[in-house]
């Protein structure tokens, strides 16, 4: 009987143990959480951290939150109970994604932003952002030269749930409200999408006609507000501002037919993301809160660099 | 019986009293309004502005930092230039003097002394380069990126609204200045012409 039951505690032991140090011998594994793959800026974003964790020996795998914080609940939920170890997140909602990021911090595991702010400075380990407000601060001094101080004009936003939306609009506005003479004739979400931003327009250039600039809050909108003009006949009168330095928006700087974007730098945020979790395994646990990437101004004078 | 109610009555009024007493409501925009105003921002940033930037050493004379960058970049953007976070470019806090050539649209064109031609930007005062070059603000003293934000706008009021029109008033074409500022280098950067200051300070000499 004794012999039975020493037998049965060993096998015991030797399941939990045998089970336990299997786990450890597995790579660890990165999540990698973006808010939309419906947008290219986020689907590069997502890619390239995949990409540089899976460098770095890690297993990667992409979540779409499809620009729902209910989606990206799910995601967290499903990747904490499936033993991810590390999340590179590019968050929905400022607000909206603490409670995600507080419940993978209580189940142990680290949670690196990328390139979207949550409004918590306790809740992620770091934050790598894209330096919205320096960047949109530069677009409104070219866009006050540009129109040279007078003119009306629209701003298309963002996501209103979501910081950078609010950042870039702040440095753009901390220049362009200091000019009486430019004046904003209307204000209005196009969801960072470009068919959206293109409705948009369409529906204000009805009530305002004559605009002299359009400033979106990236760069698919400015393609959707080029595209409103274009068939308004009116996209060599009516300037447009975008931020993100997508491809499209560069090459329509040099064709001269938008004025100026913000570079953005999705890969080095995603690197940096990826670099500071491979140092989290490896030990460290100091990191930075935020860490804001440069933006450059991207203008027909300088468009030869990019 | 009715002695009973008239007890009951006292001690509803009496709870209903102290409930409505200790118990108030504000619309949530309020509350939200109140905590962001709650720091005082101007205030903050007159002491920077007054107590840190007018009284700091540690501005580098234009030339020495020109001559710095070209010998030993490294050096230079460790030493002297503040970047906060990733990037190419730095922010350093400079002094100089020279002769005012030309005054156009709040640009002053200045015969510098040791650099040649250099620009002072009266107008635009935007963005981050004040404070950033200062490195008198740290990114972790501010719980948001908005709220750090709010520093740099203050502090460029302060500078475009208070300081600088005192002191431009004093000045006209052909004066001899002395002057400190912000400028912005890049570590791609291997030409130093058209150096435009975003300025702290303008005094004729």
């Amino acid at each position: 009987m004794k012999v039975k039951q020493f037998s049965l505690i060993l096998l015991t032991l030797v399941f939990v143990f045998g089970c336990s140090s299997n786990d450890k011998s597995e790579k660890p594994k990165i999540a990698v959480v973006v808010s939309t793959l419906n947008n290219p800026w986020f689907v590069m974003l997502a890619e390239s951290a995949a990409k540089n964790a899976e460098k770095l020996g890690y297993e990667a795998k992409i979540f779409d939150s499809q620009n729902n914080p209910a989606v990206e609940s799910d995601n967290f939920e499903n990747l904490i109970s499936s033993g991810y170890d590390a999340i590179l997140l590019n968050p929905t909602d400022s607000d909206g994604s603490i409670s995600n990021v507080l419940k993978a911090k209580t189940a142990g595991i680290p949670v690196f932003c990328m390139d979207r702010e949550i409004n918590a400075d306790d809740a992620a380990t770091s934050q790598i952002l894209s330096d919205n407000y320096s960047g949109c601060v530069s677009i409104g001094i070219e866009f006050v030269k540009e129109l040279k101080e007078k003119g009306n004009y629209v701003e298309i936003l963002g996501l209103v749930g979501d910081n950078n939306t609010w950042a870039r609009s702040g440095g753009f506005h901390s220049v362009v409200d200091k000019f009486p003479n430019l004046k904003m004739v209307a204000q209005q979400s196009g969801n960072f999408d470009r068919n959206k931003a293109m409705e948009v327009l369409e529906t204000i250039m009805q009530a305002n006609p004559d605009i002299d600039a359009v400033f979106c809050g990236n760069d698919a909108m400015a393609m959707g507000a080029f595209q409103a003009l274009q068939s308004a006949g009116k996209a060599y009168k009516v300037k447009i501002f975008g931020f993100d330095g997508a491809g499209d928006v560069i090459e329509k700087i040099r064709e001269k037919k938008i004025v100026a974007t913000g570079m953005q730098f999705p890969v080095v945020m995603a690197q940096t993301a990826a670099q500071y979790a491979d140092e989290y395994f490896k030990g460290r646990r100091i990191f930075p809160q935020r860490v804001p990437v440069e933006v450059e101004l991207v203008n027909a004078a300088n468009i030869k660099d990019y | 019986m009715k002695k009973k109610y008239a007890y009951i009555t006292l001690a509803i009024l009496i709870v209903a009293f102290l409930g409505y007493q200790s118990v108030y409501f504000k619309k949530l925009n309020v509350v939200k309004e109140a905590k962001k105003e709650n720091f005082n921002f101007k205030a903050y940033a007159d002491s920077i502005y007054y107590k840190g930037i007018l009284k700091s050493k540690k501005n580098i004379y234009l030339n020495d930092l020109i001559a710095l960058v070209q010998a030993n970049p490294e050096t230079a953007f460790k030493n002297h230039g503040n970047r906060l976070g990733i990037g190419n470019s730095a922010y350093f806090m400079i002094k100089s003097t020279g002769k005012i050539l030309d005054i156009k649209d709040g640009i002053y064109t200045i015969a510098d002394e040791k650099n040649g031609i250099v620009y002072i930007d009266t107008k635009y005062i935007f963005g981050n380069a004040i404070r950033d070059a200062s490195g008198l603000v740290k990114l972790t003293d501010f719980k948001t990126n908005a709220e750090f934000n709010k520093v740099s706008e203050s502090l460029n009021d302060i500078i475009r609204n208070e300081v600088l029109p005192e002191e431009i008033k004093k000045v006209k074409i052909g004066d001899s200045i002395s002057f400190s500022g912000a400028i912005k280098l890049s570590k791609k950067q291997n030409l130093f012409k058209d150096i435009i200051i975003t300025p702290s300070q303008i005094k004729l000499q």
